[in-house]
């Protein structure tokens, strides 16, 4: 381990990765803070410019950029009550009021050193944790990676979409897609059309960068209002510098948001807005002035943005160690991880563990450089979101298109990303998601081959999938997942049954 | 009472004709024998079945829910037909800058891409409407001059920071 740190250590500390992580940060910063861009968008866009990295320089710059989204969630909660990412909906509980109190800087200043908090003891967690898992996923062979693939299928289609069904069809939409080109086995193309592009398969980028950026950008297109402008808070922020010794008075609450996050952060699915609410619930179940929360209480702002930071780590743990990415940010950072030749699970802790204690080394950075830029350009980023809309799409797009063509001068592969754009756009719109799809791509591979190799080494014999146990659980558990997931729709449509209800 | 979206149930109807056509598509695939192995089709037609029978239940939930929707509700604050106007045009206007990207080149086309998006949503939004001669005169040399800096900014990080080579 100690020997996997130092060459860890040696890769982070080059100039070209302390700047790229930096600028990973400072994107996911701006990006967090403009309400309705997601992390994910964020580390999509950034995908195209770390190809040229050595691989921990790339994937420190989007592991900053996740990092820097999911602390800057909180400007917009504190000083417009509009929570810039799903996760920072609780701070606006007691931000906000503590800005109408005249206080937006000390609840930023708050925010800032709580999500520091966070993400460094969720790099602690991650790194404690992450090795042992990986080591025991030592033992996988083709029966248990099929079934693996088939459980993370599953539960990211169960918890995705509003409704499992279409969860699954968006899951298997992406398996579907991933079975384009040239069948490894047999040779046989496969919906190529004849068409060069094509015969190794969807190249993943225009994949990433059309399900997450362009839909994302359409969607914002039909909703665009220009009348919707967001109004410049009036709130005073010249106090937002970071409260260090203020955060740690309020430890219990710090401790509680990150145990929150570390728990809530490996479960599939559950996401940042689970984590911060479950912090901010116990945070004030615990307390010892349960009616102060609610109304610009600290101890709310620091349980909450220490969870959702400390969630990070905590779903890098199946991301890194068994290549099952929890939700949409982390999908496509999976995918960028496998862009950059890198693949996630057991073999990558084996094979390559000085590449993966940089990536934690990275991540603890990024941690540090978003203190360093949100607390000096605190007053700058307060500026992003009075963007005008239309400019920012505009750009947006540009981005997109020159990062897809530029990786490798095909054309085609920006009408593939155009048309997962719209196919992502659609999904979003009637509920299927896009994160499945992400998943269906990346696993389906993975089911598929493991699944014949498996075949051919027991001679057709379909019973070792079904028999050897860390396969059997695997798939238990992810039929258990299913029939929970039916359960509770069936009990949430027996209590309400409003038109629109997605759940099926 | 939900918004009446008839696109609902037509986006799952597209899905069982597409799962279909990719169910008889994958039949056609040649038949390589090799022993305990699947066909090259197994999966292709195990997933486009499953998108298949999935699809039904959604269809028919969709079509109820659009059948007892509410025609007068809407999320948001703007006209559907304008909303699909902007859509449309950025879907079209993206389309035209693919084609345009070689033949043109990286510059031009991304500066023509970026003005006519910015002029095309103040036009297709109605606030091109409310200015006047001077307004618009002045919102024009904004867009150009926002499209030109932007596209030469975007082409030097490209090519001198990152490396990326784009056509010119």
């Amino acid at each position: 381990m100690i020997s996997g740190y130092l060459d860890g250590l040696g890769m982070v500390l080059q100039l070209s990765t302390l700047l790229a992580i930096a600028g990973g940060t400072l994107l996911g910063i701006v990006m967090g803070a403009l309400p309705g861009l997601t992390s994910a968008m964020a580390i999509a866009l950034l995908l195209p410019v770390t190809f040229g990295m050595p691989p921990v320089a790339g994937i420190g710059m989007l592991l900053g950029a996740l990092c820097g989204a999911g602390a800057s969630g909180s400007i917009p909660a504190v000083l417009l009550n509009i929570p810039g990412t799903p996760s920072s909906v609780a701070t606006t509980f007691d931000g906000f009021p503590m800005a109408q109190k005249g206080e937006a800087g000390r609840a930023l200043g708050l925010a800032i050193v709580a999500s520091f908090f966070g993400g460094v003891a969720s790099m602690v967690i991650l790194s404690l944790l992450a090795p042992p898992i990986a080591e025991f996923a030592l033992r996988f062979g083709p029966a248990e990676y099929f079934s693996l693939s088939i459980f993370g299928l599953v539960i990211i289609a169960s918890v995705a979409g509003k409704s499992l069904l279409k969860g699954l069809i968006a899951g298997m939409i992406g398996f579907l897609i991933s079975t384009v080109g040239t069948d490894p086995i047999t040779g046989v193309g496969r919906f190529t059309f004849n068409e060069l592009s094509l015969l190794t398969g969807v190249n993943l980028l225009p994949a990433l960068i059309g399900l997450f950026a362009v839909s994302q950008v359409l969607k914002d297109t039909f909703e665009y209002d220009p009348n919707e402008r967001l109004k410049e808070s009036g709130h005073r922020i010249d106090i937002a510098r970071p409260r260090f010794l203020e955060t740690l008075k309020h430890w219990k609450a710090v401790v509680m948001g990150i145990i929150s996050g570390s728990i809530v952060g490996p479960i599939p699915g559950a996401g940042g807005s689970i984590a911060s609410l479950v912090a901010y619930d116990q945070t004030r179940r615990f307390s010892k002035t349960p009616e102060k929360f609610g109304t610009g209480h600290a101890p709310g702002i620091v349980s909450v943005e220490s969870a959702n930071n400390s969630l990070l780590g905590g779903a890098l743990i199946p991301t890194l160690a068994l290549g099952i990415p929890g939700e949409a940010a982390t999908a496509v950072l999976l995918g960028g991880l496998m862009i950059q030749g890198i693949t996630p699970g057991p073999m990558l802790f084996a094979d390559q563990s000085g590449t993966v204690y940089g990536i934690f080394l990275a991540y603890l950075l990024a941690n540090v450089f978003m203190l360093l830029i949100m607390c000096l350009g605190i007053k700058l980023f307060i500026r992003v979101l009075m963007v005008p809309r239309k400019q920012l799409l505009a750009a947006i797009l540009v981005f997109c298109f020159i990062g897809v063509y530029g990786v490798d001068g095909d054309v085609f592969n920006l009408y593939l990303m155009l048309g997962f754009g719209v196919l992502g756009y659609f999904l979003n719109r009637y509920n299927f998601g896009t994160a499945p799809v992400i998943l269906g791509l990346i696993l389906g591979p993975i089911a598929e081959s493991n699944l014949r190799r498996g075949l051919q080494s027991f001679e057709g014999d379909w019973t070792p999938f079904f028999t050897r146990p860390i396969s059997v659980a695997f798939l238990i558990v992810a039929i258990g997942l299913l029939a929970l997931t039916l359960w509770q729709n069936y009990r949430s449509n027996q209590q309400s049954t409003p038109a629109g209800d997605d759940s099926v | 009472m939900t918004q009446r979206d008839i696109g609902k149930p037509l986006f799952n109807v597209v899905l069982i004709i597409v799962s279909a056509s990719v169910f008889v598509a994958a039949s056609a695939f040649p038949n390589v024998n090799i022993p305990g192995d699947l066909s090259a089709a197994f999966f292709p037609q195990l997933l486009s079945a499953l998108i298949f029978i999935f699809a039904i239940p959604c269809l028919i939930k969709d079509f109820q829910e659009w059948r007892t929707g509410d025609v007068t509700a809407s999320s948001s604050s703007i006209s559907l037909a304008r909303a699909a106007g902007q859509w449309l045009f950025v879907i079209l206007l993206l389309i035209a800058y693919v084609y345009a990207f070689e033949r043109l080149g990286y510059m031009i086309s991304t500066a023509l891409f970026i003005f006519f998006c910015v002029v095309g949503l103040a036009v297709l939004s109605g606030t091109w409407g409310t200015l006047s001669i001077a307004g618009k005169s002045k919102a024009l040399a904004g867009a150009l001059v926002f499209a030109v800096v932007l596209a030469v900014a975007i082409f030097y990080v490209f090519t001198d920071l990152f490396k990326i080579p784009l056509p010119t």
